[in-house]
């Protein structure tokens, strides 16, 4: 089964596919309208800065087993499996953080959104895009995503790839190709500016 | 924030000054910065172009995601086009600010402005001269008129040549004909990177940076160039004066105005009201000992270089200096003003100022200074400040101030030599003082405040390299003492001797942004004399904590000009290997100087110190080994 699949070497930290989250997550589907929507959407994908301010796109990773789903003492997270998606269904949530406590990497975040009946605060994360899948679009991040840190793919694919890409790093010094000269410069510089910060 | 401040900045003041800010709940430039992280790396990599409304596009660097945009034009094109369009901004903002001069001087000419006059009748006729005015037997008030029309002229497309291009040497005139980079007009190589960075129009990635360097020259040999000099004529020649550094330049018991921004045209006149014996009477009997104007930036530097007005700080403490609690007043004008300002002063009693018809700032009350109206417009505004001292809280001034010495113009700096280059081109043929670099621009969150700065001029000075600083570079080293007669203790001993005998700093303070030109117009004095070009001399540039576009087009300009250019924080470009190569190596072949980037100061000193040693070898003088 297709999944989505983050290569963090890859990311630019643009953050749009924050934004293509959110709006997916819209009444509106439009970047136009969706922010003067009440509840405002919000993405399910948070960029993150690494130590010298390189982007990390930090979504779900729908466990197996998911200590959310252990945790939750209401029921209200359970597993999709048409698209593996670890759900937390709103209208059960009761809204008392067990969840988020428990996921290893912090992706669960409290606020209203448009799937939980007006006003309520529930507990929110990445769904797969699991209603755009149903209608055969890809989820929105990785559509957003021009340089391929999200894919949507076989994790086997991606396994194979990266295995090779590896392996390629154990070839003779003179087959090394960068990934991208130019995004190598620019994080030695941002690295050095890091380093020179603690001088 | 709760981090070191020791990883924001270097200053003792301006970690003292975020610890009061942080307890204040101010907000500061750090923490907005630290909440963008992690930056667009497209943006960072100069990959996204935003010139069309087919667009917005953007260049995967890997190579698997789209090559193109819209248009088809591809990472060189969109780096390269982001590029020019920078130093377009760059050039406007100074050319824009010597044009309100220039206008100044036309107004002054007719009478119009009062309280502003001609202060330097000689630099006045020597320029009018330069542009082939008559000065014989004419009245001032004619020959600035005509001046001022002539500066004009070089604004728009009637030239083939600017005028003031005649300073460089011959050699360098002939490398920019040759290359076709001869700038024109001051507007016209701005609008023409506007024209050429049209979709649609010039896609050749080399020829839009070539036009890069000539809009930059544009403003180095032309609108800052008008702009530093108008300035001279209209306040006077910068001579070495004393002055005070750092946040401890305010006062508890003054009434405390900042100016800040860049143009003279309002310091200038706040400088004269707070002369007033009135107001300073009045500033007693609101139980004030007087009155204390101090400057930030570099309307601050160029108060500094004329009256040794005080200077509370660069681009990064201006948020701090007013979480003091201590400033009445602040008077801004344009460039570099952080629109946090008018929110940090909301917290105070300080009242927040804009002056200029083309700057507003959130939080802050306009008032438009204009020639005719300045001198009232000034009065009103610092019994306004001296009222408002009734309403001070708490202030905090942790720190006393750091005795400097600015306003090393090229005149003061040929005075200091007796009156020609000669003896410093003796002390650099006798390998005593190995060459000179030029220490400019800004600060930048990215790079410890003032770290770049002070770093990299202590390294220069102890290896005999003698140093130039303008803009908030020159702050940073004066608020670390290097712009002090004393400082020749840091120096190496070649440097020690000879700033020791002529009784200057091994750090000259040279002005404001705009004075950049004064760096370029002494190396031209110096490869005249030497009858060679700017490109052959022991000399180098460095901006190691640069943000603004304006550095762009100073960097770029020095590069046109022949001067080895070292970057601290990385520019727009490394979307594009080829644009790199063309601005690190390829210049060289055009320019006969090129860009080099490092963030690490100490690592930079090695590359500046190389090319001076590798440039006296060629001129067949000493080099030594690094
Ligand atoms: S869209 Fe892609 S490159 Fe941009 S922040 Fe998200 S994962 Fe990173
Ligand atoms: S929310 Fe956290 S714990 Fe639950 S499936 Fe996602 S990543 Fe795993
Ligand atoms: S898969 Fe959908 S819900 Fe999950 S992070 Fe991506 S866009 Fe958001
Ligand atoms: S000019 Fe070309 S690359 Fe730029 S936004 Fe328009 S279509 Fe895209």
């Amino acid at each position: 089964m297709k999944q989505v699949v983050v290569h963090p070497e890859y990311c630019l930290g643009c953050m749009q596919c924050m934004t293509a989250c959110a709006i997916a997550h819209s009444q509106t589907h439009s970047l136009f309208y969706a922010v003067l929507e009440d509840p405002v959407p919000k993405s399910r994908i948070h960029v993150g800065a690494g130590l010298f301010g390189e982007g990390f796109p930090n979504r779900c990773r729908h466990c197996d087993p998911a200590p959310c789903m252990t945790a939750c003492l209401s029921g209200a997270i359970s597993r999709i499996p048409e698209t593996n998606t670890v759900y937390i269904d709103p209208d059960k949530c009761i809204n008392c953080a067990s969840c988020s406590m428990v996921c290893p990497f912090g992706v669960i975040r409290y606020h209203k959104d448009i799937s939980a009946i007006s006003g309520k605060i529930t507990a929110v994360k990445c769904d797969n895009c699991h209603e755009r899948q149903i209608q055969g679009q890809i989820p929105a991040c990785v559509e957003a995503c021009k340089s391929n840190a999200l894919t949507f793919e076989e994790p086997s694919e991606a396994m194979k790839r990266k295995t090779n890409k590896t392996a390629c790093t154990m070839s003779s010094e003179t087959m090394k190709i960068p990934a991208a000269s130019g995004f190598d410069l620019l994080n030695a510089v941002k690295k050095v500016q890091a380093e020179i910060k603690t001088c | 924030m709760s981090k070191s401040y020791k990883e924001y900045t270097i200053t003792s003041d301006g970690q003292l000054m975020l610890k009061k800010a942080d307890s204040d709940q101010i907000e500061t430039v750090w923490e907005r910065y630290e909440n963008q992280l992690p930056q667009c790396g497209y943006c960072e990599m100069g990959l996204s172009c935003r010139i069309c409304n087919m667009g917005p596009c953007r260049i995967d660097p890997f190579g698997e995601g789209p090559q193109k945009g819209v248009c088809g034009a591809d990472a060189d094109i969109i780096v390269a086009r982001n590029l020019g369009r920078m130093i377009a901004a760059g050039a406007a903002a100074h050319s824009d600010h010597g044009r309100d001069l220039v206008e100044v001087l036309a107004d002054v000419a007719k009478g119009k402005a009062p309280g502003y006059s001609i202060s330097d009748p000689v630099k006045l006729k020597k320029i009018a001269g330069e542009y082939e005015i008559e000065t014989d037997g004419r009245e001032i008030p004619a020959i600035a008129g005509d001046l001022a029309y002539a500066m004009m002229e070089d604004y728009g497309t009637r030239k083939k040549e600017l005028t003031l291009v005649k300073r460089a040497p011959e050699k360098r005139r002939e490398i920019w004909r040759k290359a076709g980079i001869m700038p024109r007009g001051i507007d016209r190589e701005t609008s023409e990177m506007m024209h050429r960075t049209h979709m649609g129009v010039d896609n050749g990635w080399q020829s839009l940076l070539l036009h890069g360097m000539r809009n930059a020259l544009s403003d180095g040999w032309g609108g800052s160039l008008i702009a530093s000099e108008v300035s001279d004529i209209l306040f006077g020649t910068p001579l070495p004066c004393a002055n005070q550094v750092n946040i401890g330049v305010l006062k508890t018991d003054q009434v405390n105005i900042i100016v800040h921004g860049h143009n003279p045209v309002v310091s200038e006149m706040i400088f004269l009201a707070c002369q007033d014996t009135d107001l300073i009477n009045l500033a007693k009997l609101k139980g004030a000992k007087g009155i204390n104007l101090a400057g930030l930036c570099c309307t601050g530097n160029e108060l500094m270089a004329r009256h040794g007005i005080p200077m509370a700080g660069n681009h990064l403490m201006t948020e701090l200096v007013i979480a003091t609690g201590a400033v009445e007043m602040m008077l801004v004008d344009y460039q570099c003003i952080m629109p946090s300002l008018g929110k940090t002063a909301s917290c105070y009693h300080t009242k927040m100022i804009s002056t200029s018809d083309k700057a507003r700032f959130p939080g802050m009350e306009h008032r438009e200074f204009h020639p005719e109206n300045s001198q009232k417009m000034a009065q009103e505004l610092v019994k306004e400040a001296v009222e408002q001292y009734e309403n001070r809280g708490k202030v905090y001034i942790p720190v006393e101030p750091v005795q400097s010495l600015g306003g090393f113009s090229v005149e003061a700096v040929t005075g200091a030599l007796g009156g020609t280059p000669e003896p410093l081109i003796e002390a650099i043929k006798a390998g005593k003082i190995r060459g000179a670099a030029g220490i400019v621009g800004c600060n930048n969150p990215k790079i410890k405040h003032d770290y770049g700065h002070v770093t990299l001029a202590q390294q220069l000075i102890k290896n005999d390299i003698l140093v130039v600083v303008t803009g908030c570079a020159a702050i940073a080293t004066a608020k670390a003492g290097l712009n002090a007669a004393e400082a020749i203790k840091y120096a190496g001993p070649g440097l020690k001797e000879i700033c020791g005998a002529l009784k200057i700093p091994p750090v000259l303070h040279m002005g404001s942004c705009v004075d950049n030109v004064r760096i370029l117009i002494l190396a031209s004095a110096l490869a005249n004399a030497l009858g060679t070009d700017i490109s052959d001399l022991p000399i180098a540039g460095s901006a190691p904590e640069w943000y603004s576009e304006k550095a762009v087009a100073i960097a770029t300009y020095f590069v046109a000009s022949g001067v080895y250019t070292v970057l601290g924080p990385m520019p727009p470009i490394t979307g594009s290997m080829n644009v790199i190569k063309l601005l690190t190596q390829g210049l060289d072949d055009i320019t006969g100087a090129s860009f080099a980037v490092e963030p690490d100061p100490e690592k930079a000193a090695i590359l500046i110190c190389r090319h001076i040693e590798n440039k006296r070898k060629a001129l067949g003088l000493d080099s030594r080994a690094l």
